[in-house]
């Protein structure tokens, strides 16, 4: 063999490589296994698989532990209904007011990456061509970030996704005028297009039944309205109003309450049943078990250290004398009432049709049209919250007039006892002061929301009632009134690192210092009338 | 690139019509080296004494020349002795060229497994063979090179035998990648990880895990030598992978001529070594559960053959029991390498196949989830021992199971130690193939081409099976399977050419080459989940999943290319100045296509300073070098375009991945570094000292953005982080008498690293920090700030009064509110993880046959955190002062004063999200980390043996000095992340054994 005959089959090889060297680099990039754009059109998915993400964050399904930072260590903690045994930080933490910004980011960045997010994108793709698509999930936006706004006050709302940057806040004013503005288009597309089928392979609440939409979009706009009643009583009088008299009405019977049915387990059931990191507040022993309500056993189970009996745990506890760490503390306490099943099933609910007549009956009481008979919608609300549960004893429950809330004990640290804070009892007495009537009205609302405690929280807010026991350690550095308790939580601190022109613009818009003690517009402090 | 290949294959041409022309006598002949092993030796220049003629060898030590007779030639190499010899009447003169006592000026490794005189090297370069490297041996090679070699930071990691090294040359510089290319034989190596921990709760998908490496799947005795390349201006030619510098694997080859069976047997007992101060029966359950670890390390190997072919064989296997009760690993590797050559050494083919695998039993994880060391550290029941509750389940009879027991309820974090070991067993498998192929044709004396291809495998195999019982926060009622299969192949081909002339007095080598890389990743992921479990319980396997959105299976796949071009240009002026030129073009498949070409230069000049001027007989040798070089790099694959994750049942993930900003550009380094090098007295004295700047601009950052704007985070490219140092390695013979030879070797380096930008001022998104180590829910972080430094550390600090009395208010800890300015989301900067210089001592002591290493190895400056004692403080009362529960002042914020037990205090300071900044110690460490006594048995010239050697080692014996509870030198990541803090990882160890080589 020559040598040149070598060079050339040297070359040869050299040549092949060089050739599949430069093969193209431009279509090698990307996994296949995700979803291209052009992928998500087929079956209008770029619409379609939205929405289940939307419904299953408003009140984050999954991972538990993200809801548990969204809502069940804060609302549901400060609204009285539920209290976490284990003093996590050591008792530094949310619910004794030493607030942990770490935990609290999930408040904003959930509802934001899952519903807002997902929200624009549908107003992108179907204002124009599919509008009831696009009603949907305005209504269901606007059901997610109020409960930012009444977190925080002050959100990006109108002016979301304007900047690839930063962000402008709405004034919790603004950010209320758009809801009711939203909610305001939505009913009225969907009034136009009521027959349409085109949601219900997407819809977790109603099947596709638009009529049931905007039955729930009235109800919603009445629960907007009540929060601003006493800082905006014109508009929100205006804005119930056209709820009150509308003509599709409003959620009136129990099937049409707005729940989502998810596909995943209830959050709290794995917090509470798994976990045992959370159980019955001391509030709730002393209210339901103080009123003889049979709802207690569909909310709870009797506890373990007190065979038998229910039994709440004081919130705001600290790591107690005596105890070396959280885990022997929680060791004690997570033997108190744990939730019942009854109320953990994979329906999330957000608006019972109990809590409507509620709203009617303090409509009534403020003198709004359509309002119908305060007394009337105070026992039906009574009423339809008891038959949501199959209970009976309706009658001698709404008729009882002596019993009230019961003091609490505290049987593994006394020192936790605490005497009732009030002394409303159910029946109805017209002849009470409209505050009066207000506080049975806000007491048996709030035990009809359980488990919500983000509603109850904000109705807690608003009007001082229910009158729930406050934190046994108050770690806040004087900014928290103990007794007022917890007004706000901080913008978090995503906001303040990315965005400092956006959050100080905020913090003028919430009119006082970015802190758990300032209140929030619609909170007025003084008198509800 | 089309138009470069046409560039390319021209120059081939021409480089090819171009023949020597034949004059009147031509002088040929071959120059090997003297002794048992004589080698050709290529780059031997040969000159005609008094002329301007010379010549060079080839790679067979083959040269030719024309002289007359009566002509001198001399022939000359560095480190070997220079032979004159006068021309006769033969046409053939066959040269032997002895080498000098000390092997320090001879041929080194470089880039593209180029072969270079040390003295032509523009940049520095350290070297260690096989011998110095195995003395004391390590399952991982790397783990040797601590101390060893200036500037080369090791930090092995906490998952005991078996797992990964985080290797740091020159500082760090990128969010990405800071480890260092690996080169085996001149062709990179593909160096995966099944990941790496990222944040100090753990993950809660199977714990805090080292996903390991590839060195360890490397047999050290197939090892030659390694070459550390520290900077870019060395590493160059190696495009974006050699940006950290390139650790280069010159491994053994059969030799032409001698049949050679050598065999090794290693074996080393460890045992726990460094603990934090628990009391007398704390540390004695510990003591009790750990155990005593043994490691078994074989090795056989094979080589030999005739002029034409070579062989290299070896089998060496690993069978490692760890301290931690059922950690086990056994590994078995197999190389195999031939080489030709054909038609009269025209074409020399070679060809290699690494083959290895690797089974570790439960590989120790650091962190809170899944690990064994919380229940350990925090057992404390009354009347009870740890050991009790060896018996780690009993029958539950409702539901028919056996169910987990342990002294009191458990939690997320805390679990029966012995149910997590057996039952929340893990099983890693990793498997490597490397096949490689070299032809090489020999155009003439001058020119040669060569073409590697190498196919590099490696499979990452990750099982565990967490049984019914388990705490429910890590799994539900039946149990929980997590199954992790990664499929790893890199396909790497190249061609060269290379020019080796000398012209009169002015030597050229130089290499034009181009080069593709093709790297896919096939990834499968299944995993029941903490909340979607299995249907049977204690059933693992996939069809046991139930099936709902809350089990986890997807797959994931990447390919990336990247081609490049590249020269290089060695020019030497009369063997007394070189001037080395590198140039090289890279085209990334993960760049966007308009922007998809990058190109980066460097050049570097020495002065062989005892060459240029007389400097007299004490100066054996002095140079000087210089050196500028900027390297490009690209972005990680799939990260311009993204795509949508789809989740298993659950639709599509929330939101859109992140995307640039802007248009994605490559990034830059760009490096300057100057040193020199002296020799004393015949060698028997001498140093290296170096300085170096680099600075790393326009990385691809991930920057949060308001969750207004429809983002989480936005890609940019964008920061400048600079780091400068010094490196210096001084090496003596003190002493050198007939039997007695002690050679000492110090090795010192310093790194200052500045974070100068971290946004640009015309970026339209600014930021103030990168995160490094997410805090998550606990309280340590590490934060890339301008004006700090990479690794900063980031705790939570107590507040102090005047007299440094802490502050406590209505029962807690008020946290420091006086350095705003240093403090990120209520983390205060406590320290940096980095050494600020470090220093090996390495020695040797040869009497007779007797020999006596010993390594000490010292990193100062730099701090480190125990989160393992802030959170046994804040679980229970086990660590010594808490027992003692002596008496601390504290104050209120009106400055009454009060006390507080330690037990009190250090309950509230303790926890994983307590008071961490009063857990902060120096990294200060100086630690005896090697000692071999070796003996070389005398053998009788007809011995059937041709050497015996036997030593006893020691490894990682003691510390001179340290102030942390834990040893510094390990880390929980091998990545960027989880440095600067232990949280619950594996206690250190110290070793001794015994190590018999036998060649024959």
């Amino acid at each position: 063999m020559k040598n040149s005959n070598i060079f050339l089959s040297g070359f040869v090889v050299i040549s092949l490589f060089l050739s599949s060297c430069a093969e193209g680099l431009e279509d090698l990039d990307g996994n296949p296994r995700n979803i291209t754009q052009e992928q998500l059109e087929v079956d209008f998915q770029n619409v379609g698989s939205l929405y289940k993400p939307m419904f299953e964050n408003i009140y984050q399904y999954t991972p538990p532990w993200s809801f548990q930072l969204q809502q069940n260590l804060n609302a549901d903690v400060f609204s009285g209904y539920m209290t976490n045994p284990r003093p996590f930080v050591a008792g530094a933490n949310n619910t004794t007011y030493n607030l942990v910004s770490g935990w609290n980011n999930f408040i904003w960045s959930v509802p934001y990456s899952n519903v807002m997010n997902n929200a624009k994108t549908i107003e992108n793709e179907t204002r124009e061509t599919f509008p009831e698509l696009f009603a949907v999930s305005q209504i269901l936006k606007v059901t997610a970030m109020h409960r930012v706004s009444d977190v925080f006050g002050p959100i990006v709302y109108t002016k979301f996704g304007e900047s690839a940057t930063t962000s402008e806040y709405d004034s919790q004013e603004e950010a209320y005028n758009a809801f009711f503005a939203d909610l305001e288009e939505a009913i009225q597309i969907l009034s136009d297009n009521i027959d349409s089928p085109r949601f219900a392979a997407f819809d977790l609440a109603y099947g596709g039944n638009y009529e049931n939409w905007i039955k729930y979009a009235n109800a919603l706009r009445l629960r907007l309205a009540i929060r601003i009643s006493k800082v905006a009583p014109t508009k929100a009088q205006s804005e119930g109003e056209k709820s009150l008299n509308h003509p599709v009405g409003l959620i009136e019977a129990n099937p049409d309450g707005f729940f989502v049915n998810g596909t995943l387990d209830h959050p709290v059931r794995t917090i509470n049943n798994s976990w045992g990191d959370i159980r019955m507040n001391a509030s709730m022993e002393s209210i339901l078990v103080g009123y003889e309500d049979p709802r207690v056993g569909s909310y709870f189970n009797t506890s373990e250290v007190e065979e038998g009996v229910y039994k709440g745990v004081r919130n705001g506890l600290p790591l107690l004398p005596g105890y070396d760490d959280e885990l022997a503390q929680k060791a004690d306490y997570v033997t108190f009432s744990l939730l019942a099943d009854e109320v953990l099933t994979p329906r999330v609910q957000l608006m019972a049709a109990a809590e409507v007549f509620f709203l009617k009956a303090e409509a009534g009481l403020r003198g709004w049209t359509g309002a119908g008979d305060v007394q009337g919608n105070y026992e039906q609300g009574i009423t339809t919250s008891f038959q949501q549960y199959g209970l009976g004893g309706i009658s001698d429950y709404v008729s009882n007039g002596t019993r009230t809330p019961m003091d609490y004990v505290d049987p593994v640290t006394p020192g936790n006892s605490i005497n009732a804070l009030s002394t409303i009892t159910i029946a109805w007495d017209d002849a009470a002061t409209n505050e009066e009537k207000l506080e049975r009205i806000i007491t048996q609302k709030w035990i009809a929301l359980f488990p919500e405690g983000q509603e109850a929280w904000s109705e807690y807010r608003r009007t001082g009632y229910p009158k729930i026991f406050p934190v046994v350690s108050n770690q806040s550095g004087g900014v928290v009134d103990t007794d007022l308790q917890i007004r706000r939580i901080p913008f978090v601190d995503s906001e303040l690192q990315t965005n400092p022109d956006g959050v100080a613009d905020a913090v003028t818009k919430l009119g006082g210092p970015d802190n758990a003690g300032t209140r929030l517009w619609w909170d007025v402090p003084g008198g509800n009338f | 690139m089309k138009r470069t290949i046409l560039v390319f294959s021209v120059l081939l041409a021409l480089l090819m019509t171009q023949q020597v022309k034949a004059q009147e006598k031509t002088i040929s002949g071959t120059v090997t080296s003297t002794g048992e092993n004589a080698m050709p030796l290529p780059g031997v220049n040969v000159i005609v004494k008094g002329t301007a003629k010379g010549a060079q060898t080839d790679f067979d030590g083959k040269y030719t020349i024309t002289a007359s007779a009566g002509d001198v030639l001399e022939f000359s190499y560095v480190g070997l002795t220079t032979i004159s010899v006068t021309v006769g009447a033969s046409d053939i003169i066959d040269v032997a060229m002895e080498e000098n006592l000390e092997q320090l000026d001879d041929v080194v490794v470089t880039a593209l497994g180029i072969a270079k005189s040390r003295k032509s090297l523009t940049y520095a370069a350290q070297d260690i063979n096989a011998d110095e490297l195995n003395k004391v041996r390590q399952t991982n090679p790397v783990n040797s090179l601590s101390g060893k070699v200036s500037g080369v930071v090791v930090n092995r990691s906490s998952s005991g035998a078996g797992g990964s090294v985080k290797v740091t040359l020159r500082g760090n510089a990128s969010l990405g990648n800071n480890q260092p290319l690996y080169v085996i034989d001149g062709v990179p190596l593909s160096n995966p990880t099944g990941g790496q921990p990222l944040d100090t709760f753990g993950d809660i998908n199977g714990g805090n895990r080292d996903g390991g490496d590839v060195l360890s799947l490397i047999n050290p005795d197939d090892i030659e030598s390694l070459t550390v390349l520290k900077g870019a201006s060395a590493s160059a030619l190696y495009g974006s992978a050699g940006l950290n510098g390139v650790i280069l694997i010159t491994t053994k080859k059969g030799r032409a001529g001698s049949f050679k069976v050598e065999a090794s047997s290693n074996l080393l007992v460890e045992s726990a070594a460094y603990y934090i101060d628990l009391n007398d029966e704390a540390e004695s359950n510990i003591k009790d559960f750990f155990n005593n670890g043994v490691t078994n390390i074989n090795a056989v190997s094979l080589s030999g053959g005739s002029e034409k072919a070579q062989t290299y064989f070896s089998y060496s296997n690993t069978f490692a029991s760890g301290i931690l009760p059922t950690n086990k690993m056994s590994q078995h590797t197999i190389n195999i390498r031939e080489n030709a050559q054909f038609f009269d050494g025209v074409l020399t083919a070679s060809a290699n196949v690494l083959a290895s695998t690797q089974t570790i039993d439960n590989r120790p994880v650091s962190g809170l989830y899944f690990n064994p060391l919380v229940g350990a550290y925090n057992f404390d029941s009354p009347g009870e021992r740890l050991s009790d509750y060896e018996n780690f389940e009993e029958l539950d009879p409702d539901r028919n199971i056996q169910s987990q027991r342990w002294f009191r309820a458990t939690s997320d974090i805390e679990q029966n130690p012995y149910w997590i070991l057996n039952r929340n067993a893990s099983e890693d498998t990793n498997r490597k193939l490397l096949a490689s192929m070299n032809l090489k044709f020999k155009i003439n004396d001058w020119i040669s081409v060569q073409s590697r291809g190498t196919y590099d495998q490696t499979f990452l195999n990750y099982e565990k099976k967490v049984h019914a019982t388990t705490e429910a926060t890590l799994a539900p009622a039946n149990g929980r399977y997590i199954f992790t299969e990664q499929d790893i192949r890199q396909l790497y081909g190249d061609v060269i050419a290379t020019i080796n002339k000398q012209f009169n007095t002015i030597s050229l080598s130089a290499n034009v080459g181009t080069s593709t890389t093709r790297t896919t990743v096939e990834l499968l992921n299944a995993d029941s989940g903490t909340n979607g479990g299995l249907q049977f319980a204690n059933v693992f396997s996939i069809q046991n999943f139930n099936a709902n959105p809350q089990v986890s299976l997807f797959q994931s796949s990447l390919d990336k290319k990247v081609n490049s071009i590249f020269a290089s240009a060695t020019i030497g002026f009369n063997e007394k100045v070189f001037v080395d030129l590198t140039a090289r073009n890279d085209w990334s498949s993960s760049l966007p296509s308009s922007n998809n070409s990058y190109f980066y230069p460097s050049a570097g000049i020495t002065g062989i300073l005892t060459e240029i001027f007389d400097m007299g007989e004490k100066i054996s040798f002095a140079k000087i070098r210089g050196s500028y070089a900027q390297v490009g790099n690209d972005v990680p694959a799939n990260t311009v375009f993204p795509e949508r994750q789809i989740l298993f049942g659950g639709g599509l993930s929330p939101l859109d991945p992140v995307r640039p900003l802007g248009e994605v550009r490559p990034e830059q380094q760009s490096s300057f570094e100057i040193g020199t090098e002296w020799r004393f007295f015949d060698n028997r004295f001498g140093f290296d000292i170096g300085y170096y700047h680099t600075s790393t601009v326009d990385q691809y950052f991930q920057v949060p953005v308001s969750t207004g704007t429809g983002s989480v985070t936005v890609g940019v490219n964008s920061g400048d982080i600079i780091n400068e140092g010094f490196e210096a390695s001084i090496f003596v013979t003190p002493v050198q008498t007939g039997n007695f030879k002690w050679t000492s070797n110090i090795n010192f380096a310093a790194n200052d690293n500045e974070v100068q930008e971290i946004s640009n001022p015309s970026d339209d998104v600014q930021i103030d920090n990168q995160v490094i180590s997410p805090p998550g829910v606990n309280t340590f972080a590490s934060y890339l700030v301008e004006g700090g430094q990479y690794g900063d550390i980031y705790a939570q600090v107590v507040k102090r009064d005047a007299n440094g009395r802490p502050v406590v208010d209505a029962g807690a800890i008020v946290i420091n509110d006086e350095n705003p300015d240093n403090t990120i989301a209520g983390l205060e900067k406590v320290g940096n993880a980095n050494p600020d210089f470090t220093l090996g001592w390495n020695n040797t002591m040869t009497y007779k046959n007797i020999s006596l290493d010993f390594l000490i190895d010292g990193k100062f400056g730099g701090e480190t955190i125990s989160m393992t004692e802030a959170i046994v403080e804040g679980l229970s009362n086990n660590t010594q002062r808490e027992t003692e529960n002596a008496l601390i002042e504290v104050v209120s914020p009106t400055g009454d004063v009060s006390t507080l037990t330690a037990q009190e205090y250090y309950g509230l300071a303790g926890g994983r999200n307590g008071f961490t900044g009063e857990y902060v110690y120096s990294a200060t460490n100086v630690r005896l980390a090697e000692i071999a006594l070796g003996y070389n048995f005398q053998l009788s010239e007809n011995s059937f043996f041709r050497s015996i050697k036997a030593s006893l080692i020691g490894n990682n014996l003691f510390f001179f000095y340290k102030d942390a509870p834990h040893d510094p030198n390990v880390t929980l990541s091998t990545g960027n992340a989880l440095q600067g803090v232990d949280v619950l990882g594996l206690p250190s160890t110290r070793s001794w054994g015994l190590n018999v080589n036998l060649s024959f």
